[in-house]
């Protein structure tokens, strides 16, 4: 990696201790966002990435590890988070209508974060408002004093991109920003975020279950399964060359619209088996019930994070071998 | 092939406090014996409303239906008595609902419920069965669709179960029926990638075995493809294209289906088109003509004032767009 990274989580662990046992939603995870990156972290539900994201905002402190924010570490809650931190790291939630005050107008819902931020008087505050609505592509006069349910869910979700763009953020964390819309209206939420990231220098914590959505958004995919990281890679090189067996399986099942992308797809692999509790996690690699090439070792040792060339990363015992060359040839067409 | 389903020209509308919402506006659908149909539409455009008219399960009032016909195996469903009904619902029609949760009793076992469909469907066909063929039945319903441990899970309630899980019990449910026509509402919706993979091929697989047919209704144009021969997509409560479904999805002819398809992000990575302007409209007042002309980018004169008949293009394609007509 040649740039600095804005943002790296370096061991992050958060568990939740419950009358069952512990649940360990995030279990020792390191990822590094370089500054005008789009991160895709990619998972099944369950899988602990919504709490891993959570843990950059500040709802939930981790258990251990450090988050490190353009060289400050911020392992902190929120409220613990110094004003200007707040204003740096921003989040837009998946379901914007209930992220957004029903009893208030747009005008009242923007205007929170810049009182808050103490941003500009009253009057300017006003213009702020007209600029971020006109940002997101919603004229100001005619959604300014409407309701959020009197517009549409995609109307709804740009007002909540505005209000996270409010401070002029760095750092945006999306979680599955688009996963409660049409596919109709979804295209012009991820063109509108797209935009807006070349146009404000952002850089995106990108969530989602959608790995077709990651190919067009993301410039790197990490794939989590059970609270770890599978796989980190760059996106082209991810979709050309699935390497963890868990992503090519999950590559493998999603449906797709044309045959062009048929043929991107790895060779079939019959999913099998579900995702199982984080509060039971199998031993050895967590991933051994369901994988299709798993050899004794799986069940016993968990595999370490294996840095490969061209920035890829992959925790599994296939590549555990010192011989690095095999690599060249296990590319899917 | 026979014709199984027939739905011709049907309009349901809703009488609530503000009006009239008129939301399946003359939709046609034909399910031949042992075909796949998908009906796909994004939300709101009346898929639900139209399989709850086939089971005929819609909460009249406030729900009415203001006209055309549904015939199974010729037999008008929609003037049949409620005994009918009921028989043709215990062993001819199944339904499985997008959430699992809702269809299945929270205070009962699985067990229970299982027991139940499977003693009721034998009734049907005039059999009564004994506790123990019941019981073997139950859980040769459950193995058949994956499920580990049958015998376990015929004692757990719906909250013990995962989600895939309980949707496998839906499935099971269906099945143990003996349906010939199975409406699919959503099953694997509210289901990760990998097990939504699961539950279509398992689904898909026990469907083959029996001929059945299948309405697969989804929002997701992969899994229509996947697992259907014909399609028909919905918008605002009309059908506006249906054909062959490779032929559809290749060769999209209406601008709904155009932008829904360039729409949807597709692994090649070639980024994702802006999507269709607008949103769906009101049941309150619909547009006249087309429904979708104030979002058509090729709107004519004609479309706002009379809606369009279906045109043939190929095989069996046909569009419900003037942009097709052949005089122009």
């Amino acid at each position: 990696m040649n740039a600095t990274p804005i943002l790296s989580i370096e061991n992050l662990v958060k568990h939740f201790p419950t009358k069952m046992g512990v649940v360990r939603a995030v279990d020792d995870i390191s990822v590094d966002i370089v500054e005008g990156d789009t991160l895709g972290l990619v998972g099944e539900s369950g899988s602990g990435k919504t709490t891993a994201a959570q843990c950059v905002v500040g709802i939930y402190p981790p258990t251990s590890g450090r988050i490190v924010f353009d060289g400050t570490p911020i392992g902190v809650m929120f409220n613990r988070r110094d004003k200007e931190l707040k204003r740096k790291i921003r989040i837009v939630f998946q379901d914007p209508g209930s992220s957004l005050n029903p009893k208030r107008t747009i005008k009242q819902i923007l205007s929170v974060p810049l009182k808050v931020h103490g941003m500009g008087t009253e009057r300017e505050r006003l213009a702020m408002m007209n600029r971020l609505l006109e940002m997101v592509g919603l004229p100001p006069t005619e959604y300014l004093y409407k309701h959020p349910q009197a517009i549409g869910g995609g109307e709804m979700q740009m007002v909540a991109i505005a209000r996270a763009l409010a401070t002029n953020p760095q750092f945006v964390v999306l979680d599955e920003p688009t996963s409660a819309l049409d596919v109709s209206v979804q295209g012009k939420i991820i063109n509108l975020l797209t935009r807006l990231a070349e146009e404000l220098d952002l850089t995106y914590l990108f969530i989602t279950h959608d790995l077709s959505l990651m190919r067009n958004v993301a410039t790197r995919v990490a794939i989590m399964y059970l609270g770890k990281l599978c796989e980190i890679a760059r996106t082209d090189e991810f979709f050309r060359s699935p390497m963890h067996p868990y992503t090519r399986m999950l590559l493998s099942s999603i449906p797709v619209v044309t045959d062009e992308e048929e043929l991107l797809k790895p060779e079939k692999i019959v999913s099998k088996g579900e995702i199982p509790s984080p509060v039971n996690v199998p031993s050895g690699c967590s991933f051994h019930l369901r994988c299709p090439e798993r050899m004794p070792v799986c069940s016993t040792v968990d595999p370490e994070m294996i840095a490969l060339k061209d920035d890829r990363v992959v925790r599994c015992h296939l590549y555990d071998t010192p011989d690095m060359g095999v690599l060249d040839t296990i590319i899917i067409p | 092939m026979d014709r199984l389903l027939e739905v011709k020209n049907l309009h349901v509308g809703f009488r609530i406090f503000e009006g009239h919402l008129r939301v399946l506006n003359g939709v046609c659908l034909d399910v031949k014996d042992g075909e796949r149909v998908g009906l796909v539409g994004e939300t709101g455009c009346g898929k639900t409303t139209m399989v709850k008219s086939i089971l005929r399960v819609l909460p009249t009032p406030p729900a009415r239906v203001t006209g055309g016909e549904i015939n199974y195996r010729g037999r008008d469903v929609l003037t049949m008595s409620r005994r009918e009904m009921q028989a043709l619902r215990r062993h001819e029609l199944t339904a499985i609902f997008q959430d699992p949760l809702q269809s299945l009793n929270p205070v009962f076992t699985i067990g229970t419920q299982l027991r139940d469909i499977v003693k009721d469907s034998a009734i049907g066909r005039g059999r009564r069965l004994s506790r123990r063929e019941i019981e073997s039945r139950c859980i040769e319903a459950l193995r058949e669709t994956g499920m580990p441990d049958p015998e376990r899970i015929m004692t757990n309630y719906p909250i013990q179960l995962s989600g895939g899980m309980r949707q496998r019990v839906c499935i099971a449910e269906a099945l143990s029926t003996n349906a010939n026509l199975m409406l699919a509402d959503e099953p694997t919706t509210n289901l990760d990638v990998t097990i939504q993979d699961q539950i279509l091929r398992k689904l898909d697989e026990l469907v083959e075995e029996r001929g059945a047919s299948v309405v697969m209704i989804t929002h997701s144009m992969g899994v229509v493809r996947d697992l259907t021969e014909r399609v028909n997509v919905m918008y605002a409560g009309s059908i506006v294209e249906m054909g062959e479904t490779r032929e559809v999805l290749q060769n999209p002819m209406h601008p709904y289906t155009q932008g829904l398809m360039a729409s949807v992000p597709k692994l090649t990575g070639e980024g994702i088109n802006e999507g269709i302007p607008g949103r769906i409209p009101s049941y309150l007042d619909p547009p006249s003509g087309c429904r979708f002309h104030p979002r058509c980018s090729r709107q004519m004169e004609i479309c706002s004032t009379e809606s369009p008949p279906f045109f043939e293009i190929a095989n069996a394609h046909q569009v419900a767009c003037y942009l097709y007509r052949e005089d122009r």
